[in-house]
């Protein structure tokens, strides 16, 4: 069966054309409703390739070092990181925030895009908001494990007590937690309800009881019918509304764990926009590169088309040119601030680089300073530079059409990015901590193992995650790209002999 | 048989409560209306004919005249109890605190121990005792821990095999029937100026005559000023410096302010002479000529780099100049013209410094450190004669200690065969002793080597027979103070393994029957005190922990020109010339472990050195140009501080020791500390296969113990990295330790509310109003940076009081220390000037940081659960059960003094990475139940996760609450009067710089320091209105000196062409721009 799509008020391009002023369609190649069925449902219903096994064992067996590596925290202490007193975030911190922040771009590709009437957003909204719900479990890992004591973590909750002590609700760390929280349980609302009608789909289609009787409860009744198409949209709809905001106030809370502090090169106003364009160009990078190989793998190049991958580079080079422009104007207004304290934590805490050093040439004075930072350069300099050559100057080069079509440039811009945004909050959070106000005070964090091992790990708990999705569920929402296939218009006329 | 217990009597002084109706029964009033009542005899009067008292006592004469009971006559024994029987006037979970002393090298300090159910758990100084403030040292603090030493000796050890005391007390009185004349025996004491052991030593001396008694210990072993004091001013005298009473104090390689080389007492004495209140007051001037920085040299108005080894010839240039600006000094110093080949600004700074000296004749006053040769403090000792100085900044007294033969001697009889027996009272020789001695060698040449000592170290393994000896809280002893007050030594709890005191062993060796009676004792007091009422004068004595008036008498000798001149003569030493390139080691005592016997303590190894900020160990102190010149590198990588290893070569005994670049100190200079590279020290000391440091012992020699010429330098290969608590020594031009001279004091009063960020910003006004601050009293403390010299006394004595545990080297390494309040120490040149960041002679100034209890903390904003809060009495709390560990309040802290619990410190063993085996680890019941008894019950032990952090001592201030809420009822408001409560940082310090009170009190000093012009608050810009304000540092240069354009200038900005005026803002009147501090409570007082 296919869905009745056309209740879908449908305004794109609605005839193919042969014009060469036409928009590129959304589905290459005039696929039919029962080709996507087909297609889609087929990498549930295949037989499970061995690829997947191989690359789910591996992804299962790493995805074990974070929660075994954790339970050696909790039973150990947390000097188990490398933490020390000035620096008393880092990776974990580091990590939540990488993760909340992938976490982004799939609730914007289906909120924001759907409120806005994007189209294409249809072939990747599915996987990139999968990809958003197991980030954020991935994320909600470090917070909750980061503390000393974790077995009093329920503490953050405003459970009334007998001593009548109530969480902080001044702390944006509990901002934080009701964020992160309700971010989550919308996100998982949104993938679901957006799902229910692709799993009646998988139901009718399955062919084994144990797959009907799994997926008809996951499907909770879905006959398709006007009414539940009718109820369907509008929960759709009202959902994205809500989640809307939330994709611009999670990491904007996040970022007020930092901007709400004393802490030079923490205290910034600019930090909620700049969080959230981070994000949102961090999420984009990620979907990109989780899509790039299963578009390969499983063919699905007629619907994720050249164009969408189009679109989300040039989403990539809009969101990494401001945060490119969030990176000077911070700096600028440390210099601006004249506050001596900010000032250094910019210059000399991270972008003093030995680099530098080559200004010696150069018979100026201006230059001889710059040459002087260089030999006494940031303890981080690395960390600031590989953030700025990754995040700035690496998308640039989507200014390019030939870049934004080379899948093998793409990918690697896409990983820069994906290295660069942790890079990003590495630089913010150790820093900033590592050299604040007493000079007394300041040292040199380095990762353990552990740090090391248990970020490694969420990684495994990510893709592991990403593959069941893949194999269980249709990865690619298949009623709403029916619904901007050619064949939803009312109007269609479909070209030559191909029947609907 | 009955055991007699005695306590001492309730204190004679104060008013008089009577307890019970039993003590009220003792009056003179109640026994009238008893015998009023009743006939005489009527207590016993029962109705029968014989009372039962009568009966028994009737019973008892028949036993004893039967003959049975002849064994029953001894004297009664008496005992300390333990506590399954408790003692009067115990109160469970109440504090009882008892006088008693600790003997140091330069003099024992008076102590109040503080004893909860029977257990010491802190040492307090005696604040009854005049001059010291009831303020101690480190090491004072920390020998409380020592007690509870895990790893002190538990056993009589004869021949590697653990026996019993019986065993032990046969081979006792087997060995005094073989020694009947003392043939063939030798004593070899450690130093100590007990008058009672040097009495029973006297005594043991006149029973063994042919004994042959000598004694060692390896800080004081030149004994180079008492010989040059014996020579100036006559045999058995010791010139005491008074630094109070001086104007221009000259330091010559001395370190008077650390407590290694000096005391509490001068720490005490000098800083009196920089008192400032306002800014008319005058303070002294130093000079300080030092070899490295030194905690004298950090407080120096001038001070200049120079090798130990030409300070004798700068001291003869000294006396040169003095007699060519026409004070004749007396003191031939021809003989060492040669050797003074000053540049241009030493003859300047020389000239100047003199002519000061001059200025201030009969104010001025020279001292010279202990390393220096006789000759050194001989010329030292004219100039101060010359200076006018003798009677009025330094007193002569007679020296009480006896001397004995030195250990130079007891080798060479050794080697000469003539000694059978060797009984060694304390002391480490096989560690310590001058290496060309070849100790352990010698040790084994001896038949029988008899060694007492608190823990079994390297000398007890070489020895026949070791014998566990208690510390100084076991057992009974007496002292004498730095100015020569007798003091006693009481115990506070029976030895926790048996041990033996030095006096208890002497007087088992003659014979006498004491145990832990003090009896010994109380005979040197009969014979010192001469008292009328021996009973009621004795208990007074043990009450009060002095005796008064006992405070040696000066002399009032002079010095004598001809014995120096004699001296002098024929000098011996070698003068090394000023400016001369020939290397020198200078090996010095350790600021924690000092000579290594503390080797074993935790919170000394922890405890940072004062300068280098190393714990864990030492290394060898160069300056960048030294090591540049050696091809050596120290550098910083990845928050370790490294050193490369330099090989050391002397007589042939080699040390390999990791350098470190010390700015500031003298070129072709070295400087080594003694303590380290145990062998036999513990778990925390270390032992032979995990050492802790590294031991340089092996370069001293007989003949050169402290200053060691041309020694022979290799490179090694390899690094090492330093467990350092500070990485960052400059202060970036922050403006945190704030500081100037005294005329620019004077010039600009409020000089130190307008440096860094504070001249340039507005007032903060706060949108926000916080919750008003409601009790009535609002606590706050200041801290004098002018009087703070930075001996890390408080950083031990709030470890002790706050149960604050160690982390070991490793995660010190790891940037995870405890301590609640550490001492920041910059190095700087003046701001804004091409000297900032000059490494080789910069200024160090050194600034205690504890937790500044912020009004507007950052801290409580941030944390999620509400842990740490704000209390009324304006004190930041943290509810440790609260705390959930987010750290967060740490990341938020402006001044990082927020210490978390990474791991399980108080519950697992610190060494081998136990730490990170978490529930794995040993769960030995030694590592950690023995230290239990020490700590704190009044203070909560922290676990694993949990943030810690100053807490101004809220235990002492709760308690003081209580008392005065008893002693109020419902009368009054309860309020602690002022100086009745103090921290424990404040308690501990010697010069006073830590003052901590009720700020609403206007008459309290903290309110007077508040308002003190020189008050400042750390980082005020940020609006944290911390209830702890720090206040300026003022040096006193000598205008006219050649560096005194450099001199109190760190935190001054130069006036830059283009830089900004830096006036605050000019509307407001002055008085408005005085710190909030001095307000009470959140900016606006709400308390009345």
């Amino acid at each position: 069966m296919a869905t009745d799509s056309t209740i879908h008020q449908t305004v794109a391009s609605p005839m193919p054309s042969t014009g060469v002023m036409d928009r590129e369609p959304l589905v290459t190649n005039h696929r039919t409703y029962s080709w996507v069925s087909n297609k889609v449902c087929g990498i549930v219903e295949g037989k499970t390739p061995l690829w997947w096994w191989i690359s789910f064992v591996i992804c299962a067996i790493l995805g074990t070092a974070t929660p075994i590596l954790i339970a050696y925290q909790v039973s150990t202490g947390v000097g188990v990181w490398g933490l020390n007193h000035p620096v008393a975030w880092a990776w974990d911190i580091t990590n939540f925030v990488f993760w909340i922040g992938i976490g982004h771009a799939g609730t914007l590709i289906s909120a924001i895009l759907y409120l806005t009437r994007q189209k294409w957003r249809t072939s990747i909204n599915r996987a990139a908001e999968a990809m958003t719900i197991f980030a954020v479990i991935c994320a909600g890992i470090f917070p909750a494990f980061h503390v000393g004591r974790v077995w009093m973590a329920w503490f953050l909750a405003p459970i009334p007590n007998a001593n009548a002590i109530w969480p902080n609700f001044r702390s944006p760390l509990l901002w934080d937690v009701f964020a992160v929280s309700t971010y989550f349980t919308v996100s998982l609302l949104f993938w679901y309800t957006g799902l229910i009608p692709d799993l009646a789909l998988l139901r009718d289609r399955a062919k084994t009881k144990i797959k009907k009787v799994a997926y008809g409860i996951l499907a909770v009744g879905w006959r398709g019918s006007n009414r539940q198409w009718w109820h369907y949209e509008k929960a759709y709809l009202i959902l994205a509304g809500i989640s809307t905001p939330l994709v611009l106030s999670v990491h904007s809370i996040v970022s007020f764990d930092f901007a709400t502090s004393v802490i030079p090169g923490w205290h910034t106003t600019i930090f909620p926009p700049y969080f959230v364009a981070g994000a949102i160009f961090g999420g984009f990078a990620m979907v990109l590169t989780i899509m790039l190989p299963f578009r390969a793998i499983y063919g699905l190049q007629d619907m994720i088309t050249q164009k969408h991958i189009d679109n989300m580079c040039k989403i990539i080079l809009l969101t990494g040119t401001i945060v490119g422009y969030a990176y000077i104007m911070e700096f600028f207004i440390a210099w601006y601030s004249a506050n001596p304290f900010e000032w250094y934590t910019f210059l000399h805490s991270r972008i003093a680089a030995p680099f530098f050093k080559v200004f010696e040439i150069l018979p100026f004075e201006w230059a001889q300073n710059l040459a002087g930072l260089g030999h006494n350069p940031a303890p981080y300099w690395w960390a600031y530079w590989l953030m700025m050559s990754f995040n700035v100057l690496s998308p640039q080069l989507f200014w390019f059409k030939y870049c934004r079509t080379n899948l093998w440039v793409i990918f690697t811009v896409v990983m820069m990015i994906n290295a660069g945004m942790w890079f990003e909050r590495f630089v913010i959070i150790v820093t900033s901590l590592s050299r604040d106000f007493l000079p007394s005070s300041w040292d040199y964090f380095k990762p353990t193992w552990v740090d090391v091992m248990t970020f490694v790990g969420t990684f495994g708990i990510f893709l592991a995650l990403f593959l069941l999705f893949i194999r269980f569920l249709p990865m690619i929402a298949i009623q709403e790209v029916k619904g901007v296939l050619p064949e939803a218009d009312p109007h269609y006329h479909p070209p030559g002999k191909e029947k609907h | 048989m009955k055991k007699i217990i005695t306590h001492p009597p309730e204190a004679p002084v104060g008013k008089r409560y009577w307890r019970s109706l039993d003590e009220y029964s003792h009056t003179d009033e109640f026994k009238e209306w008893l015998s009023r009542e009743f006939p005489q005899g009527a207590a016993e009067f029962t109705g029968d004919d014989v009372s039962r008292r009568n009966f028994i006592k009737l019973m008892g004469a028949s036993v004893a005249l039967a003959g049975i009971g002849l064994s029953g006559c001894r004297r009664p024994r008496t005992e300390i109890i333990p506590f399954t029987k408790t003692p009067e006037f115990q109160i469970p979970g109440k504090p009882l605190s008892y006088a008693t002393s600790i003997p140091r090298r330069n003099g024992a300090l008076p102590l109040l121990v503080t004893t909860y159910d029977g257990r010491p758990t802190k040492a307090e100084g005696n604040y009854t005792f005049p001059g010291l403030n009831g303020s101690t040292d480190q090491i004072a603090q920390a020998s409380v821990l020592s007690v509870y030493d895990p790893d002190r000796s538990k056993g009589f050890v004869l021949d590697g095999k653990v026996i019993t005391e019986d065993a032990f007390n046969i081979f006792l009185e087997d060995f005094k029937k073989r020694f009947s004349q003392g043939n063939g025996l030798a004593i070899l004491l450690d130093e100590s100026n007990s008058p009672t052991r040097a009495r029973l030593i006297a005594q043991l001396a006149s029973l063994w005559p042919k004994a042959i008694i000598y004694s060692y210990d390896p800080v004081t072993f030149g004994r180079n000023k008492e010989k040059a004091d014996a020579i100036a001013y006559g045999a058995n005298q010791s010139s005491v410096p008074l630094y109070d009473n001086a104007k221009i104090i000259v330091s010559l390689d001395f370190d008077f302010l650390g407590f290694v080389d000096g005391t509490p007492t001068s720490v005490s004495r000098y800083s009196k002479s920089r008192r400032i209140t306002s800014p008319e007051d005058s303070m002294s001037r130093l000079y300080a000529v030092e070899h490295r920085y030194t905690l004298a040299g950090g407080m120096a108005d001038h001070r200049l780099r120079l090798p130990s080894s030409q300070i004798p010839a700068f001291t003869a240039l000294l006396a040169t100049e003095l007699t060519k600006q026409g004070l004749n000094v007396g003191a031939n110093c021809d003989q060492f013209a040669q050797f003074a080949q000053p540049d241009d600004f030493k003859q300047k700074w020389i000239q100047e410094l003199a002519a000061d000296l001059i200025n201030h004749k009969g104010q001025s006053l020279v001292v010279a450190g202990p390393n220096q040769p006789v000759e050194t403090h001989l010329m030292v000792a004219a100039i101060n004669s010359a200076l006018g100085a003798l009677g009025k900044t330094l007193v002569t007294r007679k020296n009480e200690t006896p001397s004995y033969s030195s250990i130079v001697d007891l080798a060479n009889a050794i080697k000469s065969n003539s000694i059978q027996s060797l009984l060694i009272l304390g002391g480490n020789p096989v560690y310590n002793a001058p290496a060309d001695l070849g100790w352990s060698n010698l040790q084994r040449q001896v038949a029988e080597t008899i060694h007492l000592s608190f823990d079994f170290n390297e000398t007890s393994k070489l020895s026949k027979l070791h014998i566990p000896a208690a510390t100084y809280l076991e057992s009974w002893g007496d002292a004498l103070a730095e100015d020569g007050t007798y003091l006693n030594i009481q115990p506070l709890i029976l030895p926790l393994f048996d041990g033996l005191s030095q006096i208890q062993l002497v007087e088992r060796l003659l014979g006498l029957p004491g145990l832990v009676a003090p009896d010994a004792v109380k005979e040197t007091f009969k014979q010192i005190a001469k008292p009328s009422d021996f009973e009621t004068a004795w208990n007074r004595f043990i009450h009060s922990g002095f005796l008064e008036n006992s405070t040696a008498k000066t002399s009032g000798s002079s010095a004598q020109l001809n014995a120096i001149n004699q001296s002098l003569a024929k000098p011996g030493v070698s003068f090394v010339a000023l400016g001369s390139q020939d290397l020198e080691l200078v090996i010095e005592a350790d600021y924690s472990v000092e000579d290594g016997s503390w080797a074993n303590n935790g919170w000394l190894q922890e405890l940072p050195d004062p300068i280098t900020k190393i714990t864990w160990g030492n290394a060898a102190l160069v300056s960048a140009n030294t090591a540049k010149a050696l091809g050596l590198k120290s550098y910083t990588e990845k928050g370790i501080d490294y050193g490369e290893f330099l090989r050391i070569s002397v007589g042939g005994n080699d040390v390999q020791i990791p350098i470190q670049i010390a700015p500031g100190h003298a070129d072709n200079s070295i400087s080594l500390f003694l303590g380290y590279g145990r062998k036999l020290a513990g778990r925390v000391g270390g032992v032979e296969s995990h050492q802790v440091g590294f031991d340089v012992y092996p370069l001293r020699t007989t003949n050169a113990a402290s200053i060691i010429l041309q020694p022979a330098i290799q490179k090694m290969g390899g690094v090492f990295g330093h467990a350092i608590t500070q990485q960052h020594w400059a202060m970036e031009g922050r403006a945190l330790f704030r500081e100037n001279t005294i005329e620019g004091f004077k010039e600009d009063p409020l000089s130190a509310k307008k440096m860094g960020v504070d001249a340039h910003v507005p007032p903060n006004i706060s949108i926000y109003q916080s919750p008003p601050l409601t009790a009535k009293q609002q606590w706050a403390m200041t801290i004098d940076l002018n009087s703070c010299v930075g001996c890390n006394a408080c950083m031990i004595a709030c470890q002790a009081e706050n149960n604050i545990p160690i982390v070991g080297a490793e995660q010190v390494k790891n940037g995870r220390e405890m301590h609640w309040i550490r001492i920041d120490r910059y190095f700087a040149g003046p701001q804004g000037s091409e000297e900032q960041n000059d490494i080789e002679n910069p200024e160090m100034v050194m600034q205690p940081v504890a937790c500044l209890h912020c009004e507007n903390a950052p801290c409580e904003v941030v944390c999620p659960v509400n842990a740490t809060v704000h209390s009324e009495d304006g004190l930041n709390v943290m509810a440790y059960n609260r705390c959930i560990g987010t750290r967060y309040c740490a990341n938020n802290c402006p001044y990082k003094v927020r210490r978390f619990n990474f791991f399980d410190y108080n519950k697992r063993p610190i060494q081998d990475h136990q730490l990170y085996l978490g529930p794995m680890a040993t769960k030995s019941e030694q590592d950690t139940e023995l230290y239990k008894f020490q700590q704190n019950p009044n203070v909560t032990v922290r676990m694993r996760g949990v943030m810690e952090k100053c807490t101004y001592c809220v235990q002492r201030i709760e308690e003081a609450k209580i008392d005065q809420l008893i002693k109020a009822k419902d009368s009054s408001p309860a309020i602690i009067p002022d100086g009745s409560l103090k921290s424990a940082c404040q308690q501990v310090c010697p010069a006073e710089a830590i003052t901590f009170g009720d700020m609403n009190d206007e008459s309290s000093n903290v309110s007077r320091n508040l308002k003190d012009p020189r008050s400042y608050a750390l980082l005020s810009y940020l609006n944290t209105r911390p209830r702890t304000s720090h206040m300026m540092r003022l040096r006193n240069p000598n205008p006219k000196m050649p560096d005194a354009a450099k001199v109190g200038l760190i935190s001054i900005e130069k006036n830059d062409s283009d830089h900004d005026d830096h006036t605050l803002n000019p509307e407001l009147p002055a008085g408005e721009q005085k710190h909030e501090a001095a307000s009470p409570a959140h900016g606006q007082s709400k308390s009345h």
